[in-house]
């Protein structure tokens, strides 16, 4: 097993040096505006029987051209170093994103296909490569759905200030289990950004698969700089059945201590009604960047209540 | 001795860039460029112009002009930028048009507008450009 990781980690390394620096990642098609990336995440979670499991591969791939802009997530997941998984018997193939968007101009813009709404900050980028965790808050996959297939209108208000509006009325273009799988979403979300400090706030309404529907509403903070980088997400969550999350939140910071190492502590609390469960999560985590698409992460998540202790690890390349 | 010391540091000033200056193509619409438009500019925030997307360019990483670009106008260090990037790539986002001299920077400006881009503060203008805003290295 160790040689076979060792060959991953020299294998994904190549893709890592011609980047460094650049920020650019992909191929770009030559002439043509279509460019081809991906990502990969491999984790190791010592609660799971396969020891490591690529978590997600993925294929990104984007076109710009004046005003029309496309962009597709194409994901492979659960595909066990062993050949097979104990979670899953096949390999998942979903498309995470599909979608094309309109821009009227620098202000108005009109997204269609699958996407992810503006609802929520960690929702904003929600694969491991781009967070300083491998493991995911509740809230960001129980409360809110992650993604939506319909329409996004989308307005910034001036530099600082933007709003969007998002609908679905229809089946999710995507097949693969996801924790809450919907035919309706209707979101209003409103985002402050400046240089270190952003915040949010977010309402919608949903239908789920059981024609059960919720209202969420929640505010997301954030603040960056290159000492500390805090984001905290609070959101609320009732349904018609009275079985919803009356608050589900987290506050995370990540210290910058050297140039390619931080340390991460994430609080998470959050109440759910169905199980009857109230919960603390505490997570303390490592992350290593020794380039600037390749992340190692190592974290402990300690649980209050369920049995869910555990180390998990990851190793995570943007290419 | 102090002629040696004296050379050194001329030497040494020769190499730094004091300034720099964000130059557009000599059609580049007439408007006071703040600080906040160029930076949206560069980190693919703000893409049009008089309806007509604009063509940004930035010098190869580690490339001093551009060292002080990101320090002094968009304000950013290099590994806050590269967080910035990895998400914009997720999102669809590019950065900008990598040039590999003032040579092709020019090039670009001469034939695309609106295409916009920075030169050293102490450039000798001999091109129609305009200049869009100066700055001093931070």
């Amino acid at each position: 097993m160790l040689i076979k990781f060792l060959f991953y980690l020299f294998f994904l390394t190549g893709f890592v040096f011609a980047n460094e620096g650049k920020n650019l990642y992909g191929l770009n098609i030559p002439n043509s505006s279509l460019n081809i990336g991906g990502y990969l995440d491999m984790t190791y979670d010592d609660m799971r029987r396969d020891d490591f499991l690529f978590e997600d591969i993925a294929m990104l791939f984007s076109s710009n051209s004046d005003h029309f802009d496309l962009l597709g997530e194409i994901e492979l997941s659960h595909i066990s170093l062993e050949g097979k998984s104990s979670i899953h018997s096949d390999v998942d193939v979903n498309v995470e994103r599909l979608q094309v968007s309109y821009n009227i101009n620098d202000n108005d813009s009109l997204v269609f296909g699958r996407f992810n709404s503006d609802v929520g900050f960690w929702n904003q980028a929600p694969i491991t490569i781009l967070q300083d965790t491998t493991t995911t808050p509740h809230v960001e996959q129980y409360v809110f759905p992650q993604a939506t297939t319909g329409m996004m209108y989308k307005k910034r208000i001036n530099s600082e200030e933007r709003l969007s509006f998002t609908l679905q009325y229809n089946k999710d273009l995507a097949h693969q289990e996801e924790t809450l799988k919907i035919d309706k979403h209707i979101a209003l979300a409103y985002v402050f950004e400046s240089d270190e400090f952003s915040w949010g706030i977010s309402l919608g309404t949903y239908r789920d698969n059981n024609h059960i529907n919720s209202h969420y509403a929640g505010l997301s903070v954030e603040y960056d700089n290159d000492l500390i980088s805090i984001q905290s997400e609070l959101f609320t969550e009732e349904d018609t059945v009275h079985q919803g999350k009356p608050y589900s939140g987290y506050v995370q910071s990540v210290w910058h201590l050297f140039d390619k190492q931080d340390m991460v502590m994430r609080l998470e609390a959050y109440y759910d009604k169905k199980n009857d469960l109230k919960e603390e999560i505490y997570l303390l985590g490592y992350v290593y960047r020794p380039f600037s698409n390749l992340s190692l992460k190592g974290e402990y998540v300690y649980h209050s209540k369920l049995p869910l202790n555990r180390f998990v690890y990851s190793l995570s390349v943007l290419f | 001795m102090f002629k040696i010391f004296l050379f050194l540091v001329l030497l040494l000033e020769l190499g730094t860039c004091d300034g720099i200056m964000v130059i557009g193509d000599k059609n580049f619409p007439d408007m006071n460029l703040s600080k906040q438009d160029i930076k949206a500019i560069f980190l693919d925030k703000k893409r049009f112009l008089n309806n007509q997307k604009i063509l940004a360019m930035n010098y190869e990483y580690g490339n001093e002009l551009r060292v002080c670009f990101e320090k002094s106008i968009l304000e950013k260090s290099q590994k806050s930028l590269e967080r910035y990037w990895r998400k914009a790539y997720y999102k669809g986002k590019k950065p900008p048009k990598i040039i590999k001299s003032i040579e092709m920077l020019f090039s670009y400006i001469e034939s695309v507008s609106p295409s916009i881009g920075y030169i050293d503060a102490n450039t000798t203008l001999k091109e129609d450009v305009k200049i869009l805003f100066e700055s001093q290295c931070s």
